[in-house]
């Protein structure tokens, strides 16, 4: 049996300091604690009794999981002394904790009137939904009053978020606006010395340095808690300072952190460097692990015992011990005395936390996902500056030009929300003064500034990273992805960062946004697979996220208009998928007839969420055509598929088949009321898909139906499940014209 | 052993049916708030509690109802038993909290009794001392169940009169402070409502509009007055008015004396926050109510009701908690022999 480290550990805290000798009495505790200090006694028996804090809520966190009332056990034991950086930063600067860091989170909780952290560590310890942040969603450190947005567990994945928050406050402030956190905040992001090792953090260290490098203001402080274990793998002895002290673009603080003067002063001068200076900067904390990487772990399977006991021996809550009682501010009975009185509370405090609610349905589980108030969103999008500062802005109304195509409809949709939303900022790479890969943000830098419209660097981590952050800082982040298939790299940052934020803190925190990203293939043979990607399974698989992809100029503007909206009124994240082969479209059945360029929809027009567009068989009909009979065949697609199903639909037409085509418009939340009544019309429905059999929407619909229209036919057309090749090769892969129209006629027969 | 939270009360405590309650009581409080006072030539605490009748002037005015209530409360506390009853933390409510004070050691009693004279005086009744003047009116129903309507009319009471404010927020209910015209506007603008024997909105008679922009007067004149008063840390922790624990090994007397003399006066007080962070932090098995009067309990129920706390989550769970033998109740009122004997040391009378 694996000998209990946590009883050790407590039992070597109580022996030691029985047995430490008395010194004379201090009682001046605004000297310094220690000779040389610049904290003083009080404020180091402060972060002493927050260490304390921390160590037993550890200890408790075992006897909870003992009993099987707790869930979480990964502790912050050895790692004590973060609680200096709370002591050293103001309670407003937004600070993104990793998992060891909850002395930081009941020490910055002690500084803040009317918050009770550790019954609210507690409390997310048994999953109670009574947990004020994430309600029993995560166990998280995490509050609104405290400036500590949630994190979970993804190791590094919040520091390209922190890099963002960071460069959006010099931006806000540049814009003209404010937020919760003053414009002289600083960002504070802990994590351990294995994630730095992590690419999404050296992406963000990166990111940092090459804001600095252009003297673009970065207040980041990120604090890596070393403790030289990445769950059972050494971190070589001197990496992290070795790789951080070189950097050239972050400044580098170290200090001993089991020696809270060290740790104290050293994270003081540390954050009042970034405070003043807004550079990047990194504090190494050089510290221990104790009780091992959470309580199922044996560390005797991986270190000698030997290394576990010498280890315990540096404990910091004790070795802090020492010096307070060396240096005559407490006895060894008072200190004995807070640390029993403390495991007191705390074991009281779970007792509360134990018997308070839990969720209990799914439907509670999910409430954060989709909080949206549709005719608010609708109220909200149509949002519009006034006519003059739009003529200003575009010279002529764009409702006043001619039809155009999607691209066009796009830009000007984009250049009226800049408008309309001061707060509202697009970046990418290539979006400033190129105006993108497709122009569709062409000319918005020139007419909104460089500070709205900007490019950043070749890293779509970083893009997403610097849109949870602008989002969190009160901006609303409209970045572009160039190609789908680049967003596969940094899909993570949508996935179990942006998307979860509302659901790790009950719509608390918010990272609204809107992703627009360029995707979908038939740019006739053009580019292969990294510019005609046709997988969204990994978009369409995130909870809560929206994910809308239009067909044509009008819808697209509606639709950007409501994402934009449901990004402000409700954080939501979104991603609006662009046909680029459509971007330039302007025909629909002959070149030259015109029918794919549209005008731009007044100010007033907006597509809800969720909601499907029907193309009547008369719809297609040539002018002047008898009005068609009911239809028999609705197929069911969307983007391409939608343009090309139009012109199959309009051939069969002349036949005198009479079919319908639906628009999804929106791949996330399918629009199941709208496919339900297709199949109501006509009880026949091919689906025709455009990704990837395995990665697009025809087995949802497919399911869908099956299960909520029994008896409707069913049919569907996909892509395949390839990469898509260069060249001609390209059109084995695609669906094409002639596809859809055999499968219609498959459906067609009697 | 139970783990106590201390929540002293404010000066509504002593009512009609205390009159006595002190009398035969042996306790160094009471003596030292009555030298004060006789060498301030002011009837003794005694005095008042002995008077053959009830008196507004007597006992209501602010100068009196202060040290009742102040030194009944210390006295009270004088009585527990350490061998029941661990004290865990100390609170207090409006004025309660100088009564915090003395009970945790950050003033001696002495010094607590001068506080609470010099503040109490402010308010005397007869040199037009009071200052403005306070209501109470509830935002839950009967059963204690927040009324999202009620809270709005207030709010929205507050935002649209002009010089009435939040003075108190007491647990299901407002305390609106303001002067005269405030108060009558919010009289007549808020729905009237029956609790149990009272009608609402209630104007508080004889009080000040404390905790409102309207005593940043009084508060100056205190910091002056006041200004050696001998602070010290307190020996139990305190939880003020803001939610802000006091602890023994840091506090700072300084910002004690700061706080008490300036914000917890001009201030709206957060009676609700106070005692869900002193819940949420020290984790009480039990809340002991010293002082004359229980009127507070409703409140407290109130604040434990929307926490859950125990599983207390309806006035009917509180009534019945309060009533269960085996576990005790969850707050010892000590006005009352049944709650107090939880509490107090069996020999003491």
């Amino acid at each position: 049996m694996a000998v209990d480290r946590a009883s050790i550990v407590d039992g070597n805290f109580r022996e030691a300091v029985a047995s430490l000798p008395p010194a004379p009495r201090r009682t001046d505790l605004d000297a310094p604690v220690r000779h040389g200090a610049a904290v003083t006694a009080r404020r180091a028996l402060a972060v002493f009794e927050s260490m304390v804090a921390s160590r037993h809520l550890d200890l408790q966190a075992r006897v909870l999981k003992g009993r099987g009332e707790g869930y979480y056990t990964i502790g912050g034991s050895g790692h004590e002394l973060n609680a200096a950086v709370a002591e050293a930063s103001r309670p407003s600067d937004p600070a993104l904790l990793h998992y060891r860091s909850g002395a930081f989170f009941v020490h910055r909780g002690s500084k803040v009137p009317g918050t009770t952290p550790w019954l609210d560590v507690l409390l997310g310890m048994v999953a109670s939904s009574d947990e004020p942040i994430a309600g029993g969603r995560h166990k998280v450190f995490g509050s609104v009053p405290l400036a500590i947005p949630p994190q979970t567990s993804t190791i590094a994945s919040h520091l390209p978020k922190a890099v963002g928050a960071a460069f959006s406050l010099g931006r806000r402030s540049r814009m003209g606006l404010s937020g919760p956190e003053p414009d002289d905040a600083v960002v504070i992001c802990s994590f351990g010395d294995a994630s730095s090792n992590h690419s999404s953090a050296s992406g963000a260290f990166n990111t940092a340095a090459l804001a600095d490098h252009q003297n673009l203001p970065c207040p980041v402080l990120f604090v890596c808690e070393d403790n030289g274990l990445g769950i059972s793998v050494r971190t070589p002895r001197g990496w992290v300072g070795a790789r951080f002290a070189a950097d050239p673009g972050i400044k580098y603080f170290g200090c001993d952190g089991l020696d809270l003067v060290d740790a104290c002063d050293t994270a003081a001068a540390a954050i009042a460097y970034v405070r003043r200076t807004r550079r990047p900067t990194l504090l190494h904390l050089r510290i221990v692990r104790l009780l091992g990487h959470a309580g199922s772990d044996v560390e005797q399977l991986y270190r000698t015992n030997t290394e576990i006991t010498e280890t315990e021996a540096r404990d910091p809550v004790l070795a802090t011990a020492r010096m307070l009682v060396a240096e005559g501010w407490l006895s060894a009975d008072e200190v004995l005395a807070l640390y029993e009185e403390t495991r007191t509370r705390i074991a009281a405090l779970a007792e509360e936390a134990v018997g308070r609610p839990k969720i209990t349905t799914a439907a509670a589980v999910m409430e954060p996902l989709a909080p949206r108030d549709e005719a608010r969103i609708a109220a909200s999008a149509t949002r519009h500056a006034d006519e003059e500062a739009r003529l200003a802005f575009f010279r002529r109304l764009p409702e006043a030009d001619r039809p155009r195509h999607l691209a066009m409809l796009l830009n000007r949709a984009l250049g009226d929300l800049l408008m309309a939303w001061p707060q509202m900022i697009i970046f990418g790479e290539d979006v400033a003064r190129k105006g993108g890969v497709y122009h569709v943000t062409a000319d918005l830098q020139k007419r909104a500034g460089v500070g709205r419209v900007f490019n950043t660097p070749l890293d779509e981590t970083a893009i997403l990273g610097l849109a949870q952050g602008a989002g969190q800082v009160g901006l609303l982040p409209v970045p572009e992805i160039q190609y789908l298939a680049y967003l596969h790299n940094a899909v993570d940052q949508l996935r179990g960062e942006a998307a979860s934020q509302s659901f790790f803190s009950q719509g608390q925190v918010r990272n609204p946004m809107v992703v627009r990203i360029a995707g979908l293939a038939y740019q006739k043979g053009f580019g292969g697979h990294f510019h005609n990607d046709n997988g969204i399974a990994a978009i369409r698989e995130i909870p809560g996220l929206v994910l809308g992809c239009p067909s044509n100029g009008p819808d697209a503007v509606g639709m950007l208009r409501t994402l934009v909206a449901a990004a402000w009124e409700h954080g939501q994240v979104s991603v609006f998928l662009e046909p680029i082969a459509l971007y330039m479209t302007k025909d629909l059945h002959e070149t030259g007839d015109g029918r794919w360029s549209f005008a731009y929809p007044s100010t007033d027009h907006t597509v809800a969420i969720g909601q499907a567009r029907l193309w009547s068989a008369d719809a297609l009909a040539p002018e002047g055509a008898e009005t068609a009979p009911p239809p028999t065949l609705t197929i069911a697609t969307y983007a391409n598929g939608l343009w090309m199903s139009l012109r199959v639909a309009a051939r069969l037409r002349e036949e005198g088949h009479v079919v319908e085509v639906l628009d999804l418009r929106w791949l996330a939340p399918l629009p199941a009321e709208d496919l339900l009544a297709a199949a109501g019309r006509t009880g026949n429905v091919l689906v025709v898909d455009e990704c990837r059999r395995n990665s697009g929407i025809a087995d949802a619909v497919v399911a869908l139906l099956a299960e909520g229209a029994p008896g409707c036919r069913l049919g569907t057309v996909t892509g395949l499940d390839t990469y898509i090749p260069l060249g001609d090769a390209a059109n084995l892969v695609l669906i094409q014209e002639a596809d859809i129209e055999a499968g219609a006629r498959r459906m067609l027969k009697p | 052993m139970k783990r106590a939270l201390v929540l002293c009360p404010g000066r509504g405590s002593y009512g009609r049916d205390s009159l006595g309650s002190l009398r035969g009581r042996t306790s160094p409080a009471l003596d030292a708030f009555d030298a004060l006072r006789a060498s301030l030539g002011r009837p003794t605490v005694r005095e008042l509690d002995d008077a053959g009748r009830y008196s507004a002037l007597r006992h209501v005015a602010g100068e009196h109802a202060s040290a009742l209530t102040a030194a009944a409360s210390l006295s009270d506390l004088e009585l527990l038993d350490p061998a029941r009853v661990e004290v865990v933390a100390i609170c207090g409510n409006s004025m309660g909290w100088y009564t915090a004070l003395g009970a945790a050691g950050a003033l001696s009693i002495p010094a607590c009794a001068r506080l609470v004279e010099t503040m109490g005086n402010y308010q005397k009744s007869d040199e037009h001392g009071i200052v403005g003047g306070q209501l109470i009116y509830p935002c839950v129903d009967e059963q204690w169940r927040p009324d999202a309507g009620l809270r709005r009319a207030v709010d929205e009471a507050v935002a649209d009169i002009p010089g009435l404010h939040h003075s108190i927020f007491l647990g299901g209910q407002a305390v609106l402070g303001g002067g005269d015209e405030a108060l009558t506007a919010a009289i007549e603008r808020l729905p009237p409502l029956t609790r149990g024997a009272h009608r609402f909105p209630l104007r508080l008679p004889l009080h000040s509009a404390f905790h409102t922009p309207l005593l940043s007067g009084a508060a100056a004149r205190a910091q002056n007055e006041l200004a050696d008063l001998p602070w010290q840390a307190p020996r139990v922790p305190l939880v003020d008015g803001n939610g802000r624990s006091w602890r023994p090994l840091h506090a700072d007397p300084a910002a004690l004396a700061a706080y008490t003399l300036g914000p917890q006066v001009n201030e709206v007080f957060d009676f609700t926050t106070m005692l869900r962070t002193a819940l949420g932090t020290y984790g009480p098995d039990l809340i002991v109510l010293p002082g004359p009067g229980s009127s507070l309990g409703g409140a407290i129920g109130q604040v434990l009701v929307a926490l859950g706390w125990q599983g207390i989550r309806s006035k009917d769970d509180f009534v019945a908690r309060q009533g269960d033998r085996e576990r005790g109740p969850i707050l010892a009122a000590m006005r009352w022999p049944d709650q107090r004997a939880w509490v107090m040391d069996s020999s003491n009378p």
